[in-house]
């Protein structure tokens, strides 16, 4: 019955092999694949896969059970000098395992084709191209530098990684930054065994799986041959003439969108042995995740926070106070080790002790304090930025925790890792889709983590020009929510003289003087405040006897940030953000205004972007109104060709001056 | 209030008495050395036992107290180790504010990592490392470490100071030696500094530097080397990976090289050889016939970092090379010498500082210096230097990364060293022509051909090598002040002859040229606009250094919408000083033709720090300049 529920996950093609008339056995190259000049369906590759094919089967032992072999096998052409690097080739395999052995990795096969004078020149790979190194506690890395490489050449090379992990299969790449003209990834898996196959990006992958019978042979403890036969589920996903990915700037994480196929374990199923769950449904993992002594005993550890609780709340009365004496309170107590993952490391006694530890550990102890004062809080699986999109239930999607308080039915998310993390002010790299509120009774929700309320920044600038066109002025700024985060993020740690060295700089080369800034190391609730007096000379030209100033005067974008002339991936911002320019101009005496750029609004239908500039000129005086929003965390590619002329549309406004002339006496 | 104050009084006066490390007390540095400064090195004492020609013991004690998340890394709690060197001892002690203990690392808390990364495949070098998290700052770090030796070829150079934001409490250097290995010293840049020399017998050398503070790192100042303090010691007497050396002279350390590193690298098979005479055929010219040869390892080899052999000094056998195709600067470089030994051009293992700043090796003092290897080949008086690790660059050519600087070239009579190949400011040079037209509504369209020579030819050469999406992406970073810019056309030759590359393109822009109250407005110079943005920089102590000038010549056809009149016609505009010159003229040829020309020089030099506001200045100048606008106004 299982079974037919996992293929119903799948997409079933059939009929999908032996469609192809190429080679794609190893040893096997073509004249046609040795004179190719370029790729013919992307003439700029530098080089291209022209097959990847991977093969996961199980191996049974006596001692150490059913353990896992991937094998891999490439031919790649390269077409430039710049595809050279494709004949360097590195493996990392993990070697930091607790209760089983170190993976393993084995090239063979690696040869190199050359056309000579008409003739094929093959040149296989001695000891000396092939190296194994030891990383670090964790990692192995396994290289192969190919043999007698040239532009034209073709490689191939055959590598089986051996491990004991069969929770989790090595993630199976099915995309680079040059095409793949045919990949193939089969995986056969005992009955025994139910994995979640998970496939992501935008390339369409044909998939089969059969029921089939299956059989290895071993030895048993009398060093007998024994058989063991079972059924096994085959699965097959293929495809063809995958486009290369490339980078895009303002992208969260390519891995969301780059194709690939993951397996990981859901459940085991051995004979007369009870059905053992690893994840399926979000409730499947919650379990699986509370049960781990790393993540339930800890969480639930208390008695060593009850002294200092106890004395921090002495006068707390109400439950918002008591919350924020116990965020910040850990908040400055903890330091983190930069070490992500959701599972304690040295436990949160030790954490506490030591006042440092990685994520799991300090927002443990956060959840642990706020229970004792009270207060309903809950643990909040994440998958950061880097991580990718946790788009299917499953534990490896997480590597991150938060806390998730609950005062009077409103939910109060708290990362306390961070120094100038606040109420619902989390780290930027943790505002990841959707993260999974874990409660006590192993029920669980899903919770927003995408900022959908404005961050703001206002300027208020009060200018005045002299004759020559220099400016004098008072500058102030307002930033709030993650503009305010970002900026102590950024700043806060810096030496004042070096950040208004960048400051200066950064508004073309004004010059500052009585700087003063609020609440940037304390009050992190509160608006960071910044003021100070500038003069400039660099804001007005004086052509022909007439002054011309840029209206937004060194707030003047000058640079469209999107450029490219297509898109393929979403864009991303991290938090929806409006900034407000309200800037007053005095004019010098003996001037009058002889043209100022007319009052406009520029939107998108649905007001996602909004551009807004109002102008108003009273005596000497000018006051100049911007408002500009981009209401959204990430927007689709649909929405790139809009976006970027709407910041055409900014930059043409902006660049219409305003212009002064002589009042003639 | 006043409790509060009393109660943290107290505290302190217990912490002095009970803690045992009252100098490690945080509260006690001296203002000035916290200016400006992260971190502060309360003391950095150095012991270096040099017991014989084959072993060497660095001890070292460092105390760092960092004030900041920035001042992390001057802890360098650190040490390398590879099969010549073990590190026997390692820990670190952290202190609070106030001098009392709260954390010990020994050796076991150290993490231990391969020294392989980014580009390099395979290093037999690792190194221990301490990953601590701080609780609070500030706090004090106290550093131990030992190291042992059979490599004495390198006596670690002594840097009283050796990073920006971080001030010097004091700083002691203690090396012992036998008075029988030729032990020698230099000092550099000792003058503006507080550092006293202490001891100075035939078998000891001590020195004690103190309260240097903390430096800022300013743009354009000349290279660290030339600014920080720097002690260089060696032995003529040394050891490297089991091989004895004796070195007192160049010559004498070329020699030793030649015979005990290089010696037995560079035999090839028959096969190669007999390809290799066959190419060069009839050719008796060397330099004609070392061209062949090059041309013939671009095609044949690529670069890869393999760091082998004689702790990665002794290259990759010729024949390796020949079989696999590739190898690093050191394996390539020797490689294409036995490939021009085989068609009788003599040529030379060159050693040097690889780098964009020109950093030399110090010719005054012999020892094992350098990052990189090329081949030298002479020619007449002169030598002409080979890239041997590039597969695109022209014969000869040097660009920016081995240019201009003293190199030691390894012959077989003994070493020398040699300046490379300076680029002179003028020939520096991109020459630009081309010309736009601009319609009633200012939108933009233009052709230009862009040729590049000299050490600007290395800047843009690898243009050409781009993928598509990366050319376009540099081109509209490139003339990121021209908006919604499309490229049409683009195409490029690279006449490696001539050291020349030629860009030639079509572009377009809609809105170039924008409306105010009816009035076209436009920057005349659309094409080159000068992009050296200098920093204002407050209280400069540097000295200014341009590493290499440039003359940049520009003459641009501006075609005119019909329908309008010209208002305003900037001026022509001059500006020379003792950084360069600069000019612009604008030509009114017609009611639609305008030409545009434009030359900038800056000349290499080296000026003093207060000349840096004036070169800022003189920038600024030009930049403004470079933006003066034609306004149009419609006829009526």
């Amino acid at each position: 019955m299982k079974i037919i529920k996992l293929t119903a996950l799948l997409i079933p093609v059939l009929f999908v092999t032996e469609a192809n008339s190429q080679n794609f056995e190893l040893g096997k190259v073509s004249n046609k694949e040795l004179l190719e000049k370029f790729h013919p369906e992307d003439t700029t590759a530098v080089a291209a896969v022209l097959f990847k094919k991977a093969k996961t089967i199980f191996k049974y032992n006596l001692s150490r059970g059913f353990t896992v072999n991937h094998e891999y096998t490439y031919r790649i052409k390269i077409y430039k000098k710049e595809g050279l690097s494709w004949a360097n080739f590195e493996v990392p395999h993990y070697v930091g395992y607790e209760d089983m052995n170190d993976e393993s990795v084995k090239f063979s096969n690696v040869v190199t084709y050359n056309i000579e004078d008409g003739t094929v020149v093959k040149t296989k790979l001695n000891g000396e191209g092939s190296f194994k190194k030891n990383v670090n506690e964790y990692w192995n890395l396994a290289t192969i530098a190919m043999p007698n490489v040239k532009v034209g050449s073709v490689i191939e090379f055959k590598y089986i990684l051996k491990s004991e992990n069969i929770v989790k299969f090595p993630v199976y790449d099915n995309q680079y930054d040059i095409p793949i003209n045919y990949s193939e990834y089969i995986t056969e898996i005992p009955e025994f065994f139910i994995y979640k196959p998970v496939l992501t990006g935008y390339v369409k992958v044909k998939s089969d799986s059969k029921f089939v019978n299956g059989s290895q042979s071993y030895e048993d403890q009398y060093k007998r041959t024994t058989n063991l036969s079972y059924k096994q589920i085959n699965s097959s996903y293929i495809t063809e003439n995958i486009p290369a990915i490339k980078e895009e700037d303002y992208v969260d994480n390519i891995r969301n969108y780059r194709s690939s196929i993951q397996n990981e374990l859901e459940r085991t199923r051995f004979p007369e042995q009870p059905v053992k769950d690893y994840s399926i449904t979000w409730e499947g993992v919650a379990k699986t995740i509370f049960e781990n002594e790393n993540f339930g005993k800890e969480i639930n550890e208390q008695l060593y926070l009850i002294q200092d609780i106890k004395m921090i709340l002495k006068n707390a009365v109400s439950n918002e106070e008591k919350l924020d004496i116990i965020f910040k309170f850990v908040q400055s107590k903890m330091n983190w080790n930069k070490e992500n993952g959701y599972f304690t490391e040295k436990g949160v006694k030790q954490a506490y002790l030591d006042k440092t530890g990685n994520v799991a550990e300090i927002n443990f102890i956060l959840i642990a304090m706020l229970k004792l004062a009270g207060i309903n809080a809950n643990p909040v699986l994440i998958s950061t930025v880097e991580h990718g999109v946790p788009a299917f239930p499953n534990r490896t999607v997480f590597n991150y925790v938060i806390a998730a308080a609950d005062l009077d039915g409103k939910q109060i998310l708290l990362d306390a890792t961070h120094k100038y993390t606040t109420q619902n002010i989390l780290p930027l790299n943790v505002l990841n889709w959707t993260g999974r509120l874990l409660k006590q009774d192993g029920t669980s929700q899903e919770v927003n983590l995408v900022p959908t309320m404005l961050s703001k920044v206002n300027y208020t600038l009060m200018t005045k020009f002299n004759n020559l066109g220099h400016i004098t002025g008072k500058f102030r700024v307002q930033k709030m929510a993650y503009e305010a985060y970002s900026f102590r993020e950024k700043n806060a740690r810096q030496n004042e003289e070096n950040y208004l060295e960048k400051l200066e700089n950064n508004l073309e080369g004004i010059l500052i003087t009585d700087y003063s800034v609020e609440n940037r190391d304390t009050d992190l609730s509160k608006p960071v405040i910044e003021t100070f007096t500038f003069t400039s000379e660099n804001h007005c030209e004086i052509i022909g006897g007439k002054m011309f100033i840029d209206p937004l005067l060194f707030f003047t974008l000058k640079k469209n940030p999107f450029v490219q002339e297509k898109r393929q991936m979403p864009i991303y911002f991290g938090y929806p953000k409006q900034e407000k320019y309200n800037i007053n101009l005095e004019i010098p005496e003996g001037y009058l205004v002889e043209s100022i750029p007319k009052s406009i609004k520029i939107a998108t239908e649905d007001n996602v972007i909004l551009f807004l500039i109002n102008t108003q000129v009273e005596g000497n005086k000018i006051q100049i109104i911007i408002t500009k929003e981009i209401n959204a965390s990430i927007l689709s590619a649909e929405y790139y060709d809009d976006l970027k002329s709407f910041f055409q549309k900014i930059i043409d406004k902006q660049n219409e001056k305003i212009v002064l002339k002589k009042i003639e006496p | 209030m006043n409790f509060k104050y009393v109660s943290f009084l107290f505290l302190f006066f217990t912490s002095l008495i009970f803690a045992q490390k009252t100098e490690y007390n945080s509260l006690s540095i001296s203002d000035s050395l916290k200016e400006n400064a992260n971190a502060v090195i309360r003391l950095n004492q150095i012991e270096i036992l040099i017991s014989s020609q084959r072993n060497m013991n660095v001890i070292t004690k460092r105390v760092v107290t960092v004030l900041n998340e920035k001042g992390l890394d001057a802890i360098d709690a650190v040490e390398n180790y590879d099969k010549r060197t073990t590190i026997r001892n390692i820990e670190t002690t952290v202190y609070d504010a106030f001098g009392k203990e709260i954390k010990k690392f020994k050796r076991k808390d150290f993490k231990d990592q391969s020294a392989v990364g980014g580009s390099t495949l395979f290093s037999d070098n690792r190194y221990l490392y301490l990953d601590y998290t701080p609780i609070q700052y500030p706090f004090t770090i106290v550093f131990n470490s030992e190291i042992e030796t059979s490599t004495t070829a390198f006596i670690p150079e002594w840097y009283p100071l050796n990073s920006y934001f971080v001030s010097v409490e004091k700083s002691i250097l203690n090396v012992k030696y036998p008075d029988n290995l030729g032990f020698k010293k230099m000092e550099f840049n000792f003058s503006n500094f507080n550092i006293e020399k202490t001891l100075d017998t035939s078998t000891n050398l001590s020195y004690t530097a103190t309260n240097i503070l903390a430096q800022k790192q300013e743009d354009y100042s000349p290279v660290v080397n030339t600014i920080f303090p720097k002690l260089m010691m060696g032995l003529e007497l040394f050891h490297l990976e089991g091989v004895d050396g004796y070195a007192k002279t160049w010559k004498e350390f070329g020699q030793w090289y030649s015979d005990k590193i290089l010696l037995g690298t560079i035999d090839l098979p028959d096969e190669t050889k007999m390809k290799v005479k066959a190419l060069v055929g009839d050719e008796k010219d060397p330099i004609k016939k070392a061209k062949l040869i090059y041309n013939f390892v671009q095609q044949k080899v690529r670069y890869i970092s393999i760091q082998v052999g004689i702790g990665g000094w002794k290259p990759m056998l010729a024949s390796d090379v020949d079989r696999l195709g590739y190898g690093d600067c050191k394996a390539l470089t020797n490689y294409t010498k036995a490939l021009l030994d085989v068609v009788n051009v003599p040529s030379y293992y060159t050693i040097l500082y690889g780098d964009r700043k020109k950093l030399n090796i110090q010719s005054e003092f012999v020892s094992m210096q350098g990052n990189h290897v090329i081949l030298s080949i002479p020619n007449g008086d002169n030598y002409t230097w080979l890239e041997c690790t590039s597969q695109d660059d022209p014969f000869g050519y040097q660009g920016i990364f081995t240019d201009d600087r003293k190199v030691l070239v390894i012959k077989p009579e003994g070493g020398e060293i040699v300046r490379t190949k300076l680029y002179e400011d003028k020939g520096n040079t991109q020459i630009s022509k081309g010309s736009y037209t601009l319609t009633a509504n200012g939108d933009f369209s233009g052709k230009i051909t862009i040729v590049s020579g000299g050490s600007q030819y290395s800047q843009k050469a690898s243009i050409e090598n781009l993928q598509p999406t990366e050319k376009e992406a540099h081109y509209k970073d490139y003339w990121g002040h021209i908006n919604n810019l499309k490229i049409n056309k683009m195409s490029f030759s690279n006449d490696k002859d001539k050291i020349n590359l030629t860009e030639n393109l079509a572009v377009e822009a809609v809105k170039y040229g924008s409306f105010t109250s009816n009035k076209l407005i436009f920057a005349v110079n659309a094409f080159n606009k000068t992009n050296a943005y200098v920093k204002r920089i407050r209280n400069r102590k540097n000295s200014l250094e341009i590493q290499r000038g440039f003359f940049d010549e520009d003459d641009v056809n501006v075609i005119l919408p019909t329908g309008f009149s010209v208002e305003y016609l900037p001026a022509n505009y001059e500006l020379s000083s003792k950084f360069g010159t600069y000019k612009t003229e604008i030509i009114k040829i017609d009611s639609s033709n305008v030409v545009y020309k434009r030359t900038l020089f800056i000349k290499k030099g080296l000026y003093s720090n207060e000349e840096y506001e004036e070169y800022r200045l003189f920038v600024e100048q030009i930049s403004k300049n470079d933006n003066a606008k034609i306004i149009l106004t419609p006829n009526l």
